[in-house]
């Protein structure tokens, strides 16, 4: 039984046609539209095999629809239920004697994706939920018994267990209990280091993460940026090379570094843009500092394969910044504007049109420059309206979804 | 002349800000306003203005279930929300039993097995007040909460009912739609929340039900089950809205994409 909408009570006054027992039908009260679109059509239209492929009823194929939670997608029992959908089990209700199978109903806003028979839906917008071997950026929270837990964005902390990370001295030492007494010396609250997810916890979803490679551990020496990660078609694309190094124009003229910088592109939306580290003049730098100290501190041992190691090792958990120019620096910004650009343009993000939009951006400095010492020009720039960031992101937008 | 619905609407059929029984106040709606947060939507219901913000789900602090999100809410209603302007202070009981409604009408709503060990902060902020405080409190937290990308089976919106008690016996009592301030201070209602049935053939569930007058039951005006009727009935209008705002917001964010 419905609760059926009562009118007021239609007595027999002397009120006349004016009575509310019949009111006129408002916008807001036609009961057209309390129905939900398209479950009349979605209901009605249960094809038996129109060819071998499974099809959907013509309203819910439609590209590029999205669907509200609590909307119907199908109730024909043939289609399976994916992320993003919900099927109740049929109630016995007097009212269910139409549908045979259970309806599937979405849960997110979304897209509807098929994948034969598999009704999925991908949310326009949600927390990174972690899937083994990413590469995540994450920042340490706490330090606890033998683990750091660290913030990758997902819904719970991930773990980075003690035994997951190079320690200075090689690869084959002993976690003892000294190691867990000085772990803060590896990683503090608040650093932010570069992982791959190793696992996924059955039962709740934790990530484990691990740094056991030279290209994964503490960043330094750069720029955090934080854009929305893992979003189908936007933010960080998964699967792409996601570490890379820019050529700027830095390098070009007469600066004392390269030049180059680092980006790190993590699937869960964090990115680190940093100076540019040549692993092999660092080592060759490094052992030569080395040297002068054990010079200095006047040590008998001499340079061998194991502490060399133990001396690059040492660096790798440095949290001292080193000294960048301003070139660098100027350029590291201009890519940390592009990366935030492009994920408020809702733009893929990934080596390719990081590249894109950082060269576009270049271009339009050059373009847009305006003399500041000349007022005019200056005044002229304010007049117009230019506003540099939307007339910049514009330009971004134009560069990448052009070029491809 | 008096500017009170009880007295005016006998002869009009019009309530003092010009609408009849059956019509909601102007409702406009926008999500993913606040893009540093989790989710986050704007609520517009006449002159009752709301903002909300999620942050999670995420690792929840001090947390004891060890198997479902747990949904805690803050509401703040601003100084200026209302015609006197008005502190209120953080132990406000009104304010602390608004949240615990709001949480636990969530909390039993959402996908909450999804997300263990975790916690959902919606956070309100009630920018302008005229009436439907609850309601619209409800409406904004569930935009956002689709915003945020939390599954639900549905979305759940909420309205206020009232009735109009006829003072001479001739009038006829009627139930009314979407009350503002100053019907809320003269005339019983209630606030109702609803979900949408499990399937299209499923009536819509009440999941929240407040009302803080007095009411007969079952007499002859059969007041409380009109209220109710109507109420239930603009649940699904304004869920009809709540639904195109999302849809709208998908449509050109997808537009975006390409």
């Amino acid at each position: 039984m419905g609760i059926s909408i009562l009118p007021p009570s239609d007595s027999d006054d002397d009120l006349g046609s004016g009575s509310p027992g019949s009111p006129s039908p408002s916008p807001h009260d036609s009961s057209s539209d309390t129905s939900m679109p398209d479950a009349a059509s979605t209901s009605s239209s249960r094809r038996p095999g129109a060819g071998k492929r499974p099809k959907l009823s013509s309203s819910q194929r439609r590209r590029n629809r999205i669907l509200v939670p609590g909307e119907t997608i199908t109730d024909e029992a043939q289609w399976m239920r994916g992320h993003g959908t919900f099927s109740a089990a049929a109630p016995s209700s007097s009212h269910a004697s139409a549908s045979a199978g259970a309806t599937i109903t979405a849960t997110l806003p979304g897209p509807l994706h098929t994948t034969n028979k598999l009704l999925s839906i991908t949310p326009l917008r949600s927390r990174y939920h972690p899937s083994i071997g990413d590469l995540v950026l994450g920042r340490i929270v706490s330090v606890d018994r033998a683990r750091w837990r660290v913030d990758i964005a997902a819904p719970l902390l991930a773990q980075l267990p003690l035994s997951s990370i190079n320690l200075p001295g090689g690869v084959l030492r002993r976690r003892t209990t000294a190691d867990e007494l000085q772990m803060r010396t590896y990683f503090q609250e608040g650093d932010l280091l570069v992982a791959e997810v190793q696992g996924v916890g059955n039962s709740d979803g934790v990530a484990t993460l691990h740094t056991r490679s030279l290209r994964y551990g503490k960043l330094r020496n750069g720029v955090f940026v934080r854009v929305m990660g893992e979003g189908r078609g936007v933010g960080v694309v998964r699967g792409r090379r996601q570490v890379f190094t820019v050529a700027t124009v830095a390098g070009s003229g007469s600066g004392s570094g390269s030049g180059e910088v680092d980006v790190a592109l993590g699937v869960n939306g964090y990115c680190w843009v940093s100076r540019h580290v040549d692993p092999e003049a660092d080592a060759l730098e490094k052992e030569k500092a080395g040297k002068a100290k054990m010079a200095g501190a006047g040590s008998r041992v001499g340079m061998s394969i194991s502490n060399l190691d133990e001396l690059v090792s040492n660096e790798i958990y440095s949290s001292q910044n080193d000294e960048i120019d301003y070139r660098t620096r100027k350029e590291i910004a201009r890519l940390c504007t592009c990366i935030t650009l492009l994920a408020d343009a809702a733009l893929k993000i990934d080596e390719d049109t990081v590249i894109k939009a950082y060269s576009a951006a270049v271009e339009a400095e050059m373009e847009m420059m305006v003399d500041e010492d000349d007022e005019d020009a200056v005044a002229a720039a304010a007049a117009a309206g230019v506003d540099r960031k939307s007339e910049l992101k514009k330009r971004i937008v134009q560069a990448v979804v052009g070029g491809g | 002349m008096p500017l009170d619905t009880a007295s005016t609407y006998g002869q009009t059929l019009l309530r003092t800000d010009g609408r009849r029984w059956n019509e909601l106040r102007r409702i406009s709606a926008s999500i993913s306003t606040q893009p540093s947060t989790d989710g986050s939507s704007q609520f517009v219901m006449g002159n009752t203005v709301v903002v909300c913000n999620i942050v999670g789900p995420r690792e929840g602090r001090g947390q004891r279930d060890t198997n479902n999100a747990l949904i805690e809410t803050e509401v703040t209603v601003a100084p200026f929300a209302q015609t006197d302007r008005r502190r209120r202070t953080k132990g406000d009981k009104r304010v602390q039993e608004l949240q615990t409604t709001i949480s636990s009408a969530f909390q039993a709503h959402l996908f909450t097995h999804l997300y263990p060990r975790s916690s959902i902060t919606i956070s309100l902020h009630v920018l302008s007040l005229d009436g439907a405080l609850l309601a619209s409190c409800l409406n904004a937290a569930s935009l956002a909460l689709v915003d945020a990308g939390v599954p639900m089976p549905s979305i759940l919106a909420a309205v206020t009912s009232g009735v109009i008690t006829s003072t001479d016996g001739i009038t006829p009592s009627d139930p009314i739609l979407d009350l503002n301030n100053s019907e809320e201070l003269e005339l019983p209602f209630l606030s109702v929340g609803t979900v949408s049935g499990l399937s299209e053939h499923q009536e819509d569930k009440v999941s929240v039900l407040i009302m803080e007058s007095r009411i007969q039951i079952g007499q002859n005006g059969k007041k409380l089950e009109a209220m109710l009727a109507v109420g239930v009935d603009g649940c699904k209008q304004v869920r009809t809205i709540m639904g195109e705002v999302v849809r709208t917001h998908g449509t050109r964010i997808l537009r975006g994409r390409k």
